[in-house]
């Protein structure tokens, strides 16, 4: 729209910028005034609803100016303006693929600023914008209209949760995802959800109800969004939110500058933002941490959903997703049915034909099965999948990557189900830790050690091990029957039944009573040790040094004691009475927790105390092998779902590419652009980082005239002069090399 | 710089004048380019050969296009003083149409330019006046849009055009939709008559100390808006019913631009301003329910004021007694009352 050019008196005549500002200041005097114009906008109005497609330029600038003008001061005249938002709405959404689109932002800029002036209200907003939003041909359109949404409910959000507001909006959405079930416009509803679940906005299971029905749509775009929302989006969301919460400000470095820079205004109100900044950062540390449950947990129904996403895109022959999306949806399918334990048999036979080497993206396939096994699939279903996938990847035959893929594959499985291998097979494939490949041996001795675990009669008994033999001979290790749960307990429950043990021993002996005393006597003590804890709770540093001289305490009586040679009969009894001792510390440590009730004190502890044993762990201190296999990247969450990477060999061991040795070379090195010594570089950092140069540093860059002087004088220097330096050295050396003031 | 004597010297040629001299060339400039040449024969790529000139057909056309959509105000005044030129000639030329020329014209009604303003009017006067008829909604709405112009003069002047449109086609003007009630109040705002004048508490004194511009402006719109009254509540003699008109209502095509238009069937649903008000009776009604208070009020006021706007005033007053005289209020069924029961 090119602007007539104005007339320089017309300009002052036609000054809608100082009207409005007028009109703004004193609304009753200028009701004239705005009246004229009002009258104005009207005949616009109509001018251009004679023709809205083929209206002249003038007059879209005019009526453009008129709307500006009116949206401006609509919140001074409520009665005369009341048909105004209805007339934008509807100028908008009649005519907006045929609307100059200057004309059109601005009725949508119009409408989001009445609603800012709250002349109406955000579900009238919305449900005006969003129907153009999802019909509109124009993309910068539509990226305007997707701002303004998501921005509208950010704001009527930002104090406490709009619960209405979104309950039309999540209806409006799950209408729109289930009316037309092939149409790409459901993508608007996928993207709207995940941002504002991203946000946090929208926490509960109504948004996830949207995505779910849009997983079963027949649009692939559409099917993908809200695939990828279920396997990432929680993800994203906790990224958000560590992104937001690490902006640090350092208030002193602050304060710092101020003191140095020049002082304004601008510099004080920066403090003060700084101020209320970290205030504002304090308080949302000290709130109750919201409970996000993710997305996967807040399904509704999941054996019904899962279902029906196998049935219709996995099993029918029909549809014609891709093999990435194929894939995608296999994840989510799995994640499912081993998240909550589903059962759907017919997915197992559906692996089959899938399970060959040559399988395109293989690896995340067997992900996506080893994923969707649980202790409750019945080993039957899965037999036949691990027939295959031993034949097809693990032979002599295959490649070596290969084999490695498939008993990593097979490993993964059993973890999750023991009972699907036969103890043939398992023979034979423990076979394989004597391959060459380090590869291929790494991830049969990983299944060796996984049998050990879950079920050593099936090896044979020279693998077994010394642990399994023993127990298989004491009758304590048993392979679990289909079914089956563990006996549940509270992790390192009893470590704190033995902290408390010694504390209570501790206090004993401070009062000079028998260390071992009788637990009735002992019992008052007891429980006001108990009270004095709880009431008396902090984390801070009381706690710590307990700790560390429980440590201690450990490592003398354990290891670094020197097991003398005579006292071999003896030992041999503690053996028997350690394992008599430890059934009876079982039977105790549950009872911990069944009898008395843990106080905030004592879970604290708890915390601590497990921290502690997995920090031994992993210094490498000699524990027994723990129970649970540890993933060699800490242990995995059950929320964590599978990935290919984890069946692959580990990186390590394949055969590295030219680009990866140079970047594993390079790694902790400085940045080399331009060939520069190591010094240089170093320096050129420092100074980067806005650092000073040392003593050293300046007295060698000295200008060499200066230092001329100096060297001359000396040498011409007589004997008391020499003397009188050197004996000023040496006083000085007493001072810490200062000299006094006046010398 | 510029301490030694060479650089002095230096920078002083630089502001030298030359010296002319009688009989002389001009010496030519330092920079001077030559740009002469000779050559044996000139080549032309391409040439109209044509004598005649563009045909008068495209010439309206092409000044038509220009007053609508030129940006130089002085080209606008000069197409539409060409097509002026060209409707008044005998026999008028007109190959587009009035009607196609009124919808690219009235636009021009809220023009920045007061000369183009004025040519238009003297167009519009111009025009055959049983074709401008049909035009007559168009026109409303441009004219509405002009008197409402923020701008003083533009809103001085489409009172000529609104002037010249009641000359054209009073009878219509006041029937279409649209045309009775929000022509009207868009004559109370531009006079500042509110009409929301039910609130209570302070009225606001508009208008208190005219200038002589505004008390001429305001005589004016009070004289054209007493001239619109006339024509809308003049009252009607029903035409002597022909003999054949019976007949020709049932069998001839109807002549009129949109006969059915009361009827409405493809427009939006009207509300009280954009509907017809057909008859007189009608018009009285409205008029009453929502003008008359403002009007009386405002005639009272510039009454007092005198001078040309007072006298103007008078003239208002006897057109609305000898319009409204015989009116009673609350004759009969009101049709807002059917609206508002829909």
């Amino acid at each position: 729209m090119v602007k007539r050019k104005v007339a320089a008196l017309e300009k002052i005549d036609a000054d809608f910028a100082s009207l409005q500002y007028k009109i703004r200041r004193d609304p009753k005097s200028y009701k004239d005034d705005f009246l004229k114009q009002w009258e104005q906008y009207e005949a616009q109005r109509e001018i251009f609803f004679m023709s809205p497609t083929t209206a002249a330029a003038d007059s879209v600038e005019s009526f453009h100016n008129m709307i500006d003008l009116i949206a401006h001061v609509a919140d001074c005249y409520p009665e005369e303006t009341r048909t105004f938002p209805d007339d934008l709405k509807a100028i908008v959404s009649q005519n907006h693929e045929t609307l100059h689109h200057e004309l059109r932002d601005k009725v949508v800029g119009s409408l989001v600023l009445l609603r800012r002036k709250e002349v109406i209200d955000s579900t009238s907003l919305l449900t005006t914008l969003f129907p153009i939003l999802v019909s509109s041909r124009s993309k910068s359109m539509r990226e305007m209209l997707f701002q303004k949404i998501l921005s509208d409910m950010r704001n009527s959000n930002s104090k406490s949760t709009n619960h209405p507001l979104n309950r039309t909006i999540q209806a409006v959405l799950y209408n729109l995802v289930t009316a037309d079930r092939s149409s790409p416009r459901a993508v608007w509803a996928i993207k709207l959800t995940r941002e504002l679940w991203k946000r946090q906005i929208w926490t509960d299971a109504k948004p996830v109800d949207v995505m779910k029905e849009a997983c079963l749509a027949d649009n692939e775009k559409v099917v993908i969004g809200s695939v990828r929302f279920f396997l990432g989006g929680d993800k994203e969301r906790e990224e958000l939110e560590d992104e937001s919460s690490d902006e640090e400000i350092d208030l002193a470095k602050v304060k710092h500058q101020i003191t140095i820079n020049k002082k304004s205004r601008k510099q004080k109100q920066a403090y003060k933002n700084a101020v209320d900044k970290v205030k504002r950062q304090e308080k949302k540390k000290s709130k109750p941490h919201p409970l996000n449950f993710s997305a996967l947990h807040l399904l509704h129904d999941p054996q019904d959903f899962a279902e029906q996403l196998f049935t219709k895109h996995l099993q029918s022959t029909k549809n014609k997703l891709s093999l990435d999306t194929k894939l995608l949806v296999l994840q989510l399918i799995t994640r499912l049915v081993g998240l909550h334990k589903l059962t759907i048999v017919p997915l197992y036979s559906w692996f089959i034909k899938y399970l060959t080497p040559k399988q395109q993206s293989v690896t995340s396939i067997l992900a996506s099965l080893a994923q969707g096994v649980h202790n409750l699939v019945p080993p039957d279903a899965l037999e036949p999948l691990i027939q295959k996938i031993a034949n097809e990847f693990v032979s002599e035959a295959s490649a070596s990557e290969v084999a490695a893929v498939g008993l990593n594959a097979i490993r993964e499985i059993c973890s999750r189900q023991s009972l699907a291998m036969t103890e043939t097979l398992l023979q034979d494939l423990v076979q394989y830790r004597k391959s060459k490949d380090k590869g291929v041996m790494m991830a049969a001795k990983g299944l060796l050690s996984l049998y050990r675990e879950v079920g050593a009669d099936m090896l044979k008994k020279r693998d077994r091990g010394k642990d399994a033999t023993m127990g298989i001979s004491s009758g304590l290790m048993k392979q679990r029957k289909f079914g089956e749960e563990e006996v549940g307990g509270i992790e390192g429950l009893d470590l704190l039944a033995k902290w408390k043990e010694e504390q209570r021993k501790r206090k004993r002996a401070e009062k000079g009573l028998p260390e071992d005393g009788s637990d009735v006597s002992g019992n008052e003590k007891d429980k006001d040790e108990d009270g004095f804890n709880s009431d008396e709770w902090e984390v801070g540093s009381e706690d710590s040094s307990d700790e560390g001289e429980w440590i201690n305490v450990e490592h003398s009586s354990d290891e670094d004691e020197p097991a003398p040679k005579k006292r071999k009969g003896e030992e041999d009894d503690e053996e028997e009475d350690n394992e008599e001792d430890s059934a009876a510390e079982l039977e105790r440590m549950t009872k911990l927790a069944t009898t008395t009730i843990l106080t905030p004190a004592d879970l604290a502890k708890l915390q601590e105390l497990r921290a502690a044993a997995s920090v031994q762990k992993a210094m490498g201190s000699k524990f027994r092998k723990n129970k649970h296999q540890q993933n060699p990247d800490g242990p995995s969450h059950a929320d964590d779902g599978l990935t290919a990477e984890n069946i692959e060999a580990p990186i390590r061991l394949r055969k590295l590419t030219k680009e990866e040795k140079v970047a594993l070379a390079k790694e902790g090195k400085p940045d080399r652009e331009e060939h520069k010594s190591t010094q240089a570089i170093r320096k050129s950092k420092k100074d980067a980082a806005g650092k000073s140069t040392s003593n050293r540093e300046k007295q060698r860059k000295k200008n060499f005239l200066m230092t001329l002087g100096k060297a001359k004088s000396k040498q011409k220097r007589s004997l008391v002069e020499t003397r009188k330096v050197l004996k000023g050295h040496v006083e000085r050396s007493t001072r810490g090399g200062r000299r006094r003031n006046g010398t | 710089m510029g301490s030694s004597a060479k650089k002095k010297a230096e920078k002083k040629k630089d502001f030298q004048k030359p010296k002319y001299k009688v009989g002389k060339a001009k010496p030519k400039a330092s920079n001077f380019t030559d740009t002469s040449f000779r050559s044996k024969a000139i080549v032309m790529n391409q040439q109209s050969l044509s004598t005649v000139a563009p045909d008068v057909v495209q010439q309206f056309k092409h000044n038509l296009s220009l007053a609508s959509s030129s940006r130089n105000d002085k080209q606008r005044r000069d197409a539409l003083a060409y097509l002026t030129s060209q409707l008044s000639s005998h026999p008028p030329v007109n190959p587009v149409g009035t009607n196609i020329l009124l919808s690219k014209l009235l636009p021009l009604i809220s023009d920045s330019s007061t000369p183009v303003r004025s040519q238009l009017l003297k167009l519009l006067r111009v025009l055959p006046e049983d074709e401008a008829k049909h035009s007559t909604e168009q026109a409303i709405m441009f004219i509405r849009a002009g008197m409402t112009h923020l701008s003083a003069d533009i809103s001085g002047d489409s009172l000529g055009v609104m002037e010249w449109l009641l000359d054209v086609a009073e009878d219509e003007l006041v029937t279409i939709p649209g045309g009775w009630v929000k022509t009207l109040s868009t004559f109370c705002v531009t006079m500042g008559w509110s009409l929301a004048s039910a609130a209570p508490g302070w009225t606001s004194a508009a208008r208190t100390g005219l200038r002589a511009k505004d008390a001429q402006t305001l005589a004016r719109q009070i004289s054209i808006l007493s001239r619109f009254l006339q024509a809308g509540l003049k009252s009607e003699t029903a035409a002597a019913p022909g003999p054949d008109e019976y007949w020709d209502s049932l069998y001839r095509l109807p002549r009129s631009s949109n006969t059915f238009e009361y009827l409405n069937l493809l427009g939006s649903r009207r509300d009280e301003e954009g509907e017809m008000y057909p008859n007189r009776e009608a018009r009285q009604q409205v008029f009453y329910r929502r003008f008359f208070d403002p009007v009386t009020k405002g005639i009272e006021k510039v009454k007092k004021e005198g001078g040309a706007a007072g006298r103007a005033a008078v003239g208002l007053d006897q057109v609305l007694k000898s319009g409204m005289g015989d009116y009673a209020a609350a004759a009969g069924m009101d049709a807002q009352d059917l609206l508002n029961l829909w």
